[in-house]
């Protein structure tokens, strides 16, 4: 005990450098708060300029949208209008019906792979792994016009399979899934990993371990993120331009060619009939509302996840 | 003085005192010559004691000398760690639990681990969580599940503040509440060797003492091994002690192993004595 440190005694500062201490601390303190002032000033009018695009395509949207909508409008099928009758532009059912049905069928081939890849990337560490996730990382960055076309040279013209639902729904999936893969893997990977000891050391193997502990517990993040991919998949028009063929009845076939709000939008805007241009409005605040939805239901689910973290 | 020397050189001719003959009873666990390494660096080494049944052995140390590195050797959760590798023997019943004839999916059974922080199942009920490690080795019968769930759930001192909302998500549970539903998870199991690495160290003095008492009164069913920074609680808690201490090499190793009696009051070793003393760690 003979090795401690003898403290020496520590030397009062004397009364002008304590002044002169407080002096350059205060004029310090003045400028910071007045630059505090200034940045919030400017982030507020970076909101302003921010917000100013928004509402004005809100208000358009509301604007020139609602009055196009009644019950005609979703439940019948378009009409082409003639010099007789040129406000006849029918209803857009079969885009409501197409779109659901192209969504459906894309979800049922993408949701399921896009989960399984997921988990196989934040489970494993090998090679194979490592060279898929940057796959996917580069398809997510990857223009959707692409996929359309992928679909086009595949679906419709390698399989014969021609300008169907179906064609559409593989587009959208092929979209679909690298987005499905990242969230999935983020949200398994988010799974603490005291939470698989856990299971380890109660004599579980490790696949029980995946199933039972890992995914209920990753399963609020893997469903915001597969929600996310829909809401992006129902507003996509490349993908299913050049491939689903523009079906003109209420077709829920998936080897039918059915039309899509997104190409509604797309055919009517080229329309020589004003009143076509107009329903165009129409479409576009429904499928804005069809993607809100699924963005606020995304959203719910996000935040419940909080809460079982909390 | 010359003396005295001697008696130092002597001393640390023989710096890992192993199996000391004051202990007697039936053996749970043999650790020979027991050394884990990551990717070639040896984290502790030189670890060779028994584990004797129905006793609490604590493994004490500060910081960096392999306590818990040392712990989880002993139901193999370092298998998963890449570049992991455990050198020496572990037995349990006389079978290496490495090289011998059983799964480390029922050796995980037959020896349970609680962790430093509680880590009960967030999406399971109390119900589910107390029954989960059943459940994984393929127990679906409810009335066994039941049976073993009040249990294991009394067990742990939990059943009477929880038997009216076992339906209810773990994550209700308070902090202490929801260590003592892992250790009733590791109970369930019927294990003949409980684990616990640090288990109050995230707990309030209160819901630490519950624990402890609980240790206690467990020893009659299960031997368990401690890890702990806590020397009172070593103290207050622990029949058997392995003090650790980590080398020049920075690897930990087993400086002494004794009764908790010998090693707070007459160690062997002064490195023992400085640190329960608290001089150091």
């Amino acid at each position: 005990m003979s090795d401690l440190i003898e403290l020496e005694e520590p030397a009062e500062p004397s009364n002008s450098s304590r002044e002169e201490i407080r002096r350059i601390s205060d004029n310090a303190r003045a400028r910071r708060i007045a630059i505090s002032r200034v940045m919030v000033a400017l982030c507020g009018v970076a909101l302003l300029i921010a917000a100013v695009p928004l509402v004005a395509l809100l208000y358009q949207l509301i604007n020139k949208g609602v009055g196009q909508l009644n019950l005609d409008f979703f439940t019948k099928l378009p009409e082409t209008p003639t010099l007789i009758a040129p406000n006849a532009t029918g209803g857009i059912s079969n885009a409501i019906v197409g779109t659901i049905a192209l969504t459906l069928y894309a979800s049922i081939l993408a949701i399921p792979v896009g989960v399984l890849v997921g988990v196989y990337l934040a489970e494993t560490d090998s090679k194979f792994a490592t060279t898929l996730r940057v796959i996917a990382q580069t398809m997510a960055g990857a223009p959707s016009i692409l996929m359309g076309l992928f679909a086009f040279s595949f679906v419709v013209h390698d399989l014969n399979i021609g300008f169907t639902a179906i064609a559409g729904s593989f587009a959208l999936a092929v979209l679909m899934l690298p987005v499905i893969i990242i969230s999935t893997e983020i949200a398994v990977r988010n799974v603490p990993n005291s939470l698989r000891e856990a299971g380890l050391a109660l004599g579980a193997k490790p696949h029980k371990v995946s199933t039972k502990v890992v995914l209920p517990s990753a399963v609020t993040g893997i469903v915001t993120g597969v929600i996310l991919a829909i809401s992006r998949a129902v507003g996509e028009t490349a993908p299913v331009l050049l491939v689903i063929g523009g079906g003109f009845t209420n077709s829920w076939q998936p080897f039918n060619p059915v039309s899509a709000m997104p190409l509604a939008i797309f055919e009517n805007a080229k329309s020589e009939w004003p009143s076509q241009r107009a329903q165009v409005w129409g479409i576009a605040l429904v499928l804005v509302a069809f993607v809100f939805v699924l963005s606020l239901t995304a959203r719910i689910w996000a935040s419940r996840k909080q809460q079982v973290r909390n | 003085m010359e003396r005295e020397t001697e008696i130092m050189t002597e001393i640390q001719a023989q710096p890992t005192t192993t199996i000391t003959p004051a202990l007697r009873g039936p053996v749970a666990m043999q650790l020979r010559d027991v050394a884990v390494s990551f990717h070639g660096r040896t984290a502790v080494r030189d670890c060779s004691f028994d584990v004797v049944k129905n006793r609490v052995t604590s493994l004490i140390g500060p910081s960096g000398s392999g306590k818990t590195t040392l712990l989880r050797a002993l139901n193999r959760l370092h298998d998963l760690t890449p570049g992991a590798k455990v050198s020496g023997q572990i037995l349990l019943e006389g079978t290496d639990i490495y090289r011998g004839n059983l799964t480390v999916t029922e050796l995980r059974t037959r020896v349970g681990m609680v962790f430093q922080r509680p880590n009960p199942f967030p999406t399971m009920s109390i119900y589910d969580n107390a029954v989960s490690g059943l459940r994984f080795n393929g127990i679906k019968k409810k009335s066994l599940l039941d049976e073993a769930a009040e249990s294991s759930l009394r067990s742990a001192a939990l059943w009477d503040s929880v038997s009216s909302r076992l339906k209810v998500a773990a994550s209700n549970l308070s902090g202490g509440e929801q260590q003592r539903l892992c250790i009733a998870r590791a109970l369930a199991l019927e294990p003949e060797v409980l684990l616990m690495d640090e288990p109050t160290s995230a707990l309030d003095p209160v819901a630490t003492l519950r624990i402890e008492e609980l240790m206690t009164s467990l020893k009659s069913r299960v031997t368990v091994v401690i890890v702990t920074h806590n020397m009172q609680q070593a103290a207050r808690i622990s029949d058997d002690c392995a003090f650790l201490l980590m080398g020049e090499d920075r690897a930990g190793e087993l400086i002494e192993f004794d009764t908790t009696e010998k090693i707070f009051n007459n160690p062997v070793d002064s490195r023992t004595l400085d640190y329960t003393l608290g001089r150091f760690g």
